[in-house]
């Protein structure tokens, strides 16, 4: 700082070569934490200093302390203040984003978002994979193949939604991210018959629902660095409330089937699956 | 050691026979099932490749819709096509069905693979990646045509020569493949004119005229 370059700043009115104010000057625009003893150098010996710029950089030190409180917020506005100050071809602008509380910062609710938009896409295409089984000539239930259709769409609509959400919040998709929550992937068949089909879909519902629990639960945890309420209140509405009726209706399911094959010794379990599929088709 | 065993012998059972909570799977004849092997696996691939098409399409829709890119014209674009992509192997999966098959080997029909790429430098440079994707499949549904249309290993009571679905394809898909070629290669024509001298605007406006909005 003793031999500052000779620039003009345009906060300063005029050319400064005084090493001093040069520094005032360059603190401010470069990293604020010399300004504060500039600053006071300046206040001490601003009698002996009749120039006109004196005032102008007391003006600037000023305000030079003003911005420093917003550096360690690290704000868009102050990034804008910086930048623009500067003469170059770009602007970096690191804290012009949509990203606020904790959010892709500390925690794993951010993780737990991507890992979860993975979880809706995978288990999608795996009840579309059951919508066909269910719809080819041997099997032939249009009612269970409807069903799992119904899955497959809604849980596919999710996967956009939640990597809109995501990006909605300033984070970025990961297709590669898997839960914390996640053990061993499951390596089932999709060929199951009707009672097994739909106890398969009530886990996997269950699944889904649970997860939507945890990552809940990861952003309400009070003061704590995963705090988030605009997530919970997204998962709440979006998910939450839709995961019970889903659960619910296949719970119903298995239970009128356990009936079915239960009672009359078994006898009526053909006919029943018939009828039970013909239901299905009328009300799914 | 015994339940375990126990527990997959009776797995493996369920699959093939009845138990008390399914009933036994019967056999209806099966010579109109004439779809040759070669044929229906080209068919299968071909089905991979859209479910993996629509998740480079969902690759796309997010990276557009990220606040530093905010190009929300763009990231919708390419969710909807990611939708369409989807809807093209559940129209396949539904020929394969009619033609009866997809009994079995279901489960390894479709595997969700991360997509290859994540970024894009422009919209630009998106529109034309679209369009050489597109320009993929296009071409493995030709390849997709050529092995149904002449399938050499035939087995006797097959279809060497499959018309109808030689004939779906030709119609229906690569209809709608040339005119989505034609759509994107237009977009990124007017697009490149708009970048030419004023890229930031260019890009900005055509974003809001792919949204719907004039500006």
């Amino acid at each position: 700082m003793t031999s500052g370059p000779k620039y003009s700043d345009t906060r300063c009115g005029k050319e400064i070569d005084d090493s001093r104010a040069s520094s005032v000057c360059k603190g401010c625009t470069f990293d604020g934490l010399p300004a504060i003893f500039s600053f006071n150098i300046i206040i001490l010996l601003s009698p002996y200093y009749a120039s006109n710029c004196i005032m102008k950089v007391i003006a600037l030190a000023v305000s030079c302390l003003l911005a420093l409180s917003a550096v360690s917020a690290e704000t868009c506005f102050n990034d804008v203040s910086m930048d623009c100050g500067q003469a170059s071809n770009s602007l970096g602008l690191p804290s012009c984003n949509a990203i606020y509380g904790h959010f892709s910062r500390q925690g794993n609710v951010a993780n737990e978002m991507q890992a979860y938009a993975n979880l809706h896409m995978r288990r999608s295409y795996e009840y579309l994979l059951s919508a066909a089984y269910y719809n080819n000539y041997q099997t032939n239930r249009l009612g269970f193949s409807k069903l799992f259709q119904k899955l497959s769409d809604e849980t596919w609509d999710k996967t956009i939604e939640l990597i809109k959400h995501i990006t909605k919040r300033g984070g970025s998709m990961d297709f590669a991210r898997r839960s914390v929550q996640e053990t061993v992937t499951r390596n089932s068949t999709i060929e199951l018959q009707e009672l097994e089909s739909l106890a398969h879909a009530l886990d996997t519902q269950k699944e889904i629902a649970e997860r939507a629990f945890y990552i809940h639960q990861e952003a309400t945890r009070n003061n704590h660095k995963t705090h988030d309420a605009e997530i919970a209140q997204y998962l709440e509405e979006e998910f939450i409330e839709d995961h019970a009726d889903t659960i619910r209706n296949l719970a119903g399911h298995t239970s009128d089937l356990k009936q079915f094959i239960v009672q009359n010794d078994g006898n009526d379990l053909s006919i029943a699956l018939y009828l039970f599929d013909e239901y299905l088709q009328k009300t799914v | 050691m015994k339940i375990p065993s126990l527990v997959l012998f009776l797995a493996i059972c369920s699959a093939a026979y009845a138990t008390q909570c399914n009933v036994n799977p019967v056999n209806v004849p099966k010579q109109w099932i004439t779809m040759s092997r070669g044929c229906r696996d080209s068919v299968r691939r071909q089905i991979q490749m859209e479910v993996s098409a629509s998740i480079q399409y969902l690759a796309m829709g997010a990276h557009f819709s990220k606040d530093s890119i905010n190009r929300p014209g763009f990231a919708n674009l390419f969710f909807e096509a990611s939708k369409e992509e989807r809807q093209h192997a559940m129209k396949l999966i539904e020929y394969l069905l009619m033609r009866g098959e997809l009994t079995n080997n279901l489960t390894s029909l479709i595997a969700v693979r991360a997509p290859e790429r994540k970024t894009w430098s422009s919209g630009q440079e998106a529109l034309e990646d679209a369009l050489k994707m597109e320009t993929e499949v296009t071409k493995a549904i030709r390849t997709v045509i050529v092995n149904c249309e002449n399938d050499r290993s035939a087995g006797p009571g097959q279809d060497d020569n499959d018309y109808h679905l030689v004939d779906y394809l030709t119609g229906e898909f690569l209809e709608e493949q040339y005119k989505g070629q034609r759509d994107l290669a237009g977009k990124a024509s007017t697009l490149k004119k708009m970048m030419d001298r004023h890229s930031a605007l260019g890009e900005f406006i055509f974003d809001k005229k792919l949204l719907g909005i004039d500006i």
